[in-house]
């Protein structure tokens, strides 16, 4: 009874981190088509930026915001230097065929990675570091009995629900949120309606880059940090995404979840080597059986 | 021009005067750049693969890598548990993995672009983790041991005495060209035409009587099966495990067919030789800097990202594409 309250716990923290990832993917698939495989990295990036600072002696909180303004600047070099110019030239050359305007940002992003991780192994080494938590990360104690989870994990849950309640509001009551919407739903209509739609995309990759920041923040002291450490979590959060159907932000978020607590659950009562095949498994069942996502609307789509 | 009369004879004439050339190389360089060049052979055949499967009927997968460790796995256990020759197990190298690629290809042809990409990804994950699942047979994180052998004595008598690398190059280029002539020929075919329709436009493609699942399906059989011999020989060079084929080796094979030209076998011939020897080349280039060994052990993966970066932004064709347009 005790480990399936300690495995409900840390699938649901997991969960909460999941759920960014797989929202900053959502974020970025729905404003400008594309499947950023590079995402992790970017996090990776500013995760280290933030260790860098913490390790110079600068507060957790600075060195905190300071990782999610450069998550939104990467966030938005990627999209201005490399995946603006690639929509460009859409329809020129190789890019002329339908699957391959699908295929070659896969490629370019995954170009991204590449640098991004060869850069933070040129700048910081390839040694692992850990990260800091906030708050204590030992096993909080109450009326005498150990609970099953920390103060980090509280802290991990709280900044969870309080993005995703800020995401929310963003979409629902502004304007910006609303073009961005409206973006999505059908570029063409919103352009004529006069929304400068390649800002919204910058916009959109601005802040996936802010939301994947944030998991890699709230990941990094359960693993270290090193230039690579991050790809297992994007894999994770992609497949989180597609579970949500991966045009759905809310589809997102609960993906996440379920992806937490599955990967937890194959963790304590099957083994840690058997969560990629689990998830392959779970991968290919949701892909074949409900391919637009465990909360797919009527609309038929084609995978 | 009388060449595209007979695209078969054509073919032929260039995978013969590639074999000279790689024969002739492999007699003048030295042991290590005689392995270098065993490696691009037989990489060769699985960036052909990519060439296939991405730049012929526009699927991608980034679980290249994966495809390849079935083959080798399928052939180390063959060699050791069957106690068949190199041969026989390359052979059923290929059968294994072209099965394996049948499984792939039936959930893979209901997908397109990212959520392919993204699940062949999570394949060349999981697929590792079997070898330490089953390790009394798969050989756990050590993996299995297996190597060429020795040349066989009517080389030895025909051409002196023989490198084990060499001998690697020389067992290893038959079977590519091999490969080359097969490549060609399916390009030049029926159906080739028919990946391509694919390719270009589903919906079109369809409509003119190509069956789009099924000629998915069988791209997807035989990008494997070429991507399994090219695994089975990289493991013979002498372990078979999971560090052998990492996640980077399907990304390794996919740079190689981006930045050489992803829709030509020139361009796989290009990118496999430009992957195995951009690292050396960096290597040398910078030794006058001087450079950390930090730095040192990055830049190639820095140089490589930022040239697939340039090449998909500015030059989608690759340097093939370049090169015919400047013709």
């Amino acid at each position: 009874m005790n480990t399936l309250i300690t495995t409900l716990f840390l699938g649901t923290t997991r969960g909460a981190v999941f759920a960014l990832v797989a929202l900053g993917l959502v974020l970025v698939w729905r404003g400008a088509g594309i499947v950023n495989f590079a995402q992790m990295g970017q996090a990776m990036f500013s995760t280290y930026v933030a260790s860098t600072l913490i390790i110079k002696g600068y507060g957790y909180w600075f060195a905190f915001l300071i990782a999610l303004v450069v998550g939104a600047i990467l966030g938005a070099i990627v999209d201005l230097a490399v995946m603006r110019p690639l929509t460009r030239r859409s329809h020129a050359g190789i890019l002329a065929s339908e699957s391959m305007r699908a295929t070659v940002p896969v490629i370019a992003s995954l170009g991204i990675l590449g640098v991004l991780q060869s850069l933070a192994g040129m700048i910081w080494a390839a040694e692992e570091r850990g990260f800091p938590t906030p708050v204590s990360d030992v096993a909080v104690k109450a009326f005498g009995k150990t609970a099953p989870f920390t103060k980090f994990d509280l802290f991990i849950i709280v900044v969870v629900a309080l993005t995703l309640v800020v995401t929310t509001l963003f979409f629902k009551k502004t304007g910006m949120g609303l073009a961005m919407r409206a973006t999505a739903l059908n570029p063409e209509v919103a352009r004529l309606s006069g929304i400068r739609i390649s800002r919204v995309r910058t916009l959109s990759w601005a802040i996936s880059g802010v939301a994947s920041s944030l998991a890699g923040l709230l990941i990094t002291p359960s693993a270290n940090l090193s230039p690579n450490t991050l790809d297992l979590i994007l894999i994770v959060g992609f497949t989180a995404a597609v579970v949500g159907g991966l045009d759905s932000l809310p589809g997102s978020v609960v993906g996440g979840f379920i992806l937490g607590l599955l990967i937890a659950v194959i963790n304590v009562y099957v083994s840690p080597d058997d969560v990629f095949l689990a998830l392959l498994v779970f991968l290919l069942l949701v892909l074949i059986l409900k391919p637009g996502g465990l909360f797919a609307s009527k609309k038929v789509r084609n995978v | 021009m009388s060449s595209h009369k007979n695209p078969g004879a054509r073919n032929l004439f260039f995978v013969i005067i590639f074999a000279i050339v790689i024969f002739t190389l492999g007699a003048v360089l030295d042991p290590y750049n005689q392995g270098q060049l065993a490696v691009v052979s037989m990489l060769l055949i699985g960036v052909l693969s990519v060439t296939l499967l991405t730049g012929t009927s526009g699927q991608i997968s980034l679980g290249q890598g994966a495809l390849m460790a079935v083959g080798g796995y399928a052939s180390a256990l063959t060699i050791l548990n069957l106690g068949l020759s190199m041969w026989l197990a390359l052979a059923i190298a290929i059968i294994v993995s072209a099965m394996a690629g049948l499984l792939l290809g039936f959930a893979a042809a209901r997908l397109t672009g990212p959520y392919l990409a993204g699940t062949t990804l999570v394949l060349a994950l999981a697929l590792p983790s079997l070898a330490n699942r089953f390790e009394s047979v798969f050989g756990g994180d050590v993996g299995l041991n297996v190597d060429f052998g020795n040349p066989p004595s009517w080389l030895i008598s025909a051409f002196g005495e023989i490198g084990y690398e060499q001998w690697q190059l020389y067992a290893t280029v038959p079977l590519t060209c091999l490969a080359l002539l097969a490549t060609a020929n399916i390009l030049s075919s029926r159906t080739g035409r028919m990946w391509r329709a694919i390719r270009d436009n589903e919906s079109a493609a369809s409509l003119m009587g190509v069956n789009v699942s099924t000629n998915k399906i069988f791209t997807f059989v035989v990008s494997s099966g070429f991507a399994g011999l090219s695994g089975a020989l990289y493991g013979l060079r002498g372990i078979v495990g999971p560090s052998v084929y990492p996640i980077s080796l399907s990304l390794l094979l996919l740079t190689g067919a981006i930045l050489g030209g992803l829709r030509s076998i020139a361009g796989a011939l290009i990118g496999s030789a430009l992957v195995v020897f951009l690292p050396d080349f960096i290597d040398w280039a910078t030794k006058p800097l001087a450079l950390s060994e930090q730095i040192g052990n990055y830049l190639p993966g820095l140089i490589g990202g930022l040239l697939l970066l340039v090449t998909v932004v500015l030059n989608p064709g690759g340097i093939s594409g370049a090169l015919r347009r400047h013709k």
